[in-house]
């Protein structure tokens, strides 16, 4: 599916002066896929047609990012993108949900699980933004006040794109260039400046005490070769947190919701389809997990 | 349609520390979240820039611009109104979100292109004259000030970069540039090129539009207007060929930028009008999409 054809099934929801735009498809228990940085809702375009079969699938852009709201006049921390999340989905009647996060999705997924649990019912951590080791050296630079006067929207793009092709195991430029899409204008690459100055580990080093406690299930899926986040972060982030287990994707890497959608979706749907009863049992540690 | 002069529009990306500032005043002023392409090609003229801002600023943020801005607005949806109407939202299939974010984007050059005339207008009467013009009695307009800042909900003033990545894209801008003799694709073109069937449905729609005797007169019109409305301005404005020359720019050249400008602005008027029309019913679409509050005492300091 080329981005466009995404982007005309997104439909939108105002949540106070912001908007989202979201894809809904499928009937049934609602999961909802949270993208990561500096991605957007395409990133699942290939995951959404296995999961719409059994669930109502919600997709949302975060506020900043994709083709939500990217107007200057709002936070886009981690902390406050959860909070949106919250009110975007209760302006669509949506009070609980499972959660698939990736990458920074996934720290916003982690952070409702943590303090909204009443919304969570179950929690999937895919290559996520983790402890201390996120974001990587070029999002890093690019949140730099300076870094929207020093490169063109061009010249962001091209970065970002030879940044991001070692999370691919291969590289698809039209893949790798619908990613990027919503960047590619004066405003799309501002607003992705504004949102990597927002990008700040601290907000996923004060999780870290609560991992223990938490209450919904989780599932640590992570690439084998996924080079963006490291693999010892997914086995910590599984072996630290209660009623979690750890899934590693052979050969994938950090994408591989996109790479590899059908190796992805076997453990995330079977992760959906266990009883609750079942894997609230889990203990906290799972073997699987093991320490650092 | 706007034709640029020799010098090349300044990007807010790539503007200097100075420009800059101004560009920033210039949003505060006029209550808008972008810079249109005729205060990007003034900031190419490094030292008339902030001569032209200072003089023009007073008028700027009184009632008496925001309401003959309004009037235009009005007369304007009234032309688009007695038109054949576009149907292109029908046409172009955007999706809820797309249709979301193309409303907004026209409501905010709804907004916005009626001040710009109201601002050329006046700018190319000072320009004109060689001292400047002293202020005969007392104008009509008020010296209220309005509030600053773009409204919460105003879009960003997005754009398609050029050239345009996407073929079909490049084709549309070009055969608009060729129509209507311009050298660079106004803002507004690029905005709506975001939604590239969009742009494609609407310029298929405006095209044969464009070119006929009602429309014609419906510009003449608007531009007569504006020239009226300028002169209701409450503040004189201390502009002239003698004061710009005295800086050493270029005062015909800064005219001829000026008129075109003038020029083209009440074609983009119109067909916004004629685009929001598809959206709103013309007793909505003559109201100010974004009507502003008397500037609070704290704003005032």
């Amino acid at each position: 599916m080329h981005w466009r054809q995404f982007q005309e099934l997104q439909k939108v929801a105002e949540v106070g002066d912001r908007f989202i735009s979201y894809v809904e498809a499928g009937e049934g228990p609602v999961v909802v896929l949270l993208h990561g940085a500096p991605t957007w809702g395409y990133l699942f375009h290939r995951l959404l047609p296995i999961l719409e079969r059994r669930y109502r699938v919600l997709v949302p852009d975060l506020p900043g990012y994709g083709f939500s709201d990217r107007s200057d006049r709002f936070s886009r921390c981690a902390h406050r993108q959860a909070e949106r999340l919250c009110a975007f989905l209760q302006s669509i009647g949506v009070e609980r949900a499972s959660f698939i996060g990736h990458d920074l999705g996934a720290a916003i997924a982690l952070r409702l699980a943590v303090y909204h649990p009443e919304r969570v019912e179950r929690l999937a951590l895919v290559d996520a933004a983790a402890y201390d080791c996120w974001p990587p050296p070029f999002l890093h630079e690019l949140g730099h006040p300076s870094a929207f006067k020093r490169w063109t929207p061009a010249a962001i793009s091209k970065r970002l794109a030879k940044s991001l092709a070692p999370g691919f195991v291969k590289p698809e430029p039209d893949l790798l260039a619908g990613l990027l899409a919503p960047y590619s204008t004066e405003i799309g690459a501002l607003s992705l400046v504004r949102d990597c100055a927002a990008l700040d580990c601290s907000e996923t080093m004060e999780l870290v005490p609560f991992l223990p406690t938490l209450q919904a299930p989780s599932l640590v899926l992570w690439g084998e070769q996924d080079v963006l986040q490291p693999l010892d972060a997914g086995r910590r982030l599984a072996w630290e947190s209660a009623r979690s287990r750890l899934s590693v994707l052979p050969g994938a890497g950090h994408f591989s919701v996109l790479e590899q959608p059908a190796e992805a979706a076997a453990p995330l749907t079977q992760f959906l389809e266990t009883p609750l009863q079942a894997l609230l049992g889990r203990s906290p540690a799972s073997p699987a997990a093991g320490p650092l | 349609m706007i034709v640029l002069g020799s010098r090349k529009p300044v990007t807010e990306q790539m503007a200097s520390e100075a420009v800059a500032k101004t560009f920033e005043e210039i949003k505060q002023a006029l209550r808008v979240t972008g810079i249109s392409l005729n205060f990007r090609t003034y900031a190419a003229y490094e030292r008339f820039f902030p001569l032209m801002w200072a003089a023009m600023r007073p008028n700027v943020e009184t009632r008496a611009f925001e309401e003959a801005a309004d009037r235009l607005r009005e007369e304007a949806v009234h032309a688009a109104a007695g038109m054949e109407r576009l149907s292109v939202l029908a046409r172009a299939q955007l999706g809820e979100s797309q249709a979301f974010q193309a409303e907004n984007a026209l409501l905010l050059y709804h907004y916005l292109n009626p001040k710009l005339l109201i601002f050329q207008a006046a700018l190319a009467r000072a320009l004109e004259q060689d001292t400047p013009e002293p202020r005969a009695g007392k104008a009509a307009g008020s010296a209220e000030l309005i509030e600053r800042g773009a409204p919460a909900r105003m879009p960003p003033m997005e754009m398609v970069e050029e050239p345009a990545d996407d073929p079909v894209v490049r084709r549309t801008l070009r055969d608009i540039r060729h129509t209507l003799s311009l050298e660079e694709t106004h803002s507004d073109y690029r905005t709506l090129a975001l939604w590239p069937r969009y742009l494609s449905a609407a310029w298929q729609r405006m095209k044969p539009i464009v070119k006929t005797d009602g429309y014609d007169t419906a510009c003449v019109r608007l531009g007569e207007a504006a020239r009226r409305l300028a002169q209701t301005l409450p503040h004189p404005i201390e502009l002239s060929r003698e004061l710009v020359g005295r800086e050493g720019e270029d005062a015909d050249a800064l005219l001829a930028d000026t008129k075109r400008f003038e020029t083209a602005l009440p074609g983009l008027i119109l067909n916004v009008s004629l685009l929001v029309l598809d959206w709103q019913a013309p007793e909505l679409a003559r109201r100010s999409p974004f009507p502003a509050k008397a500037r609070s005492r704290t704003e005032a300091l």
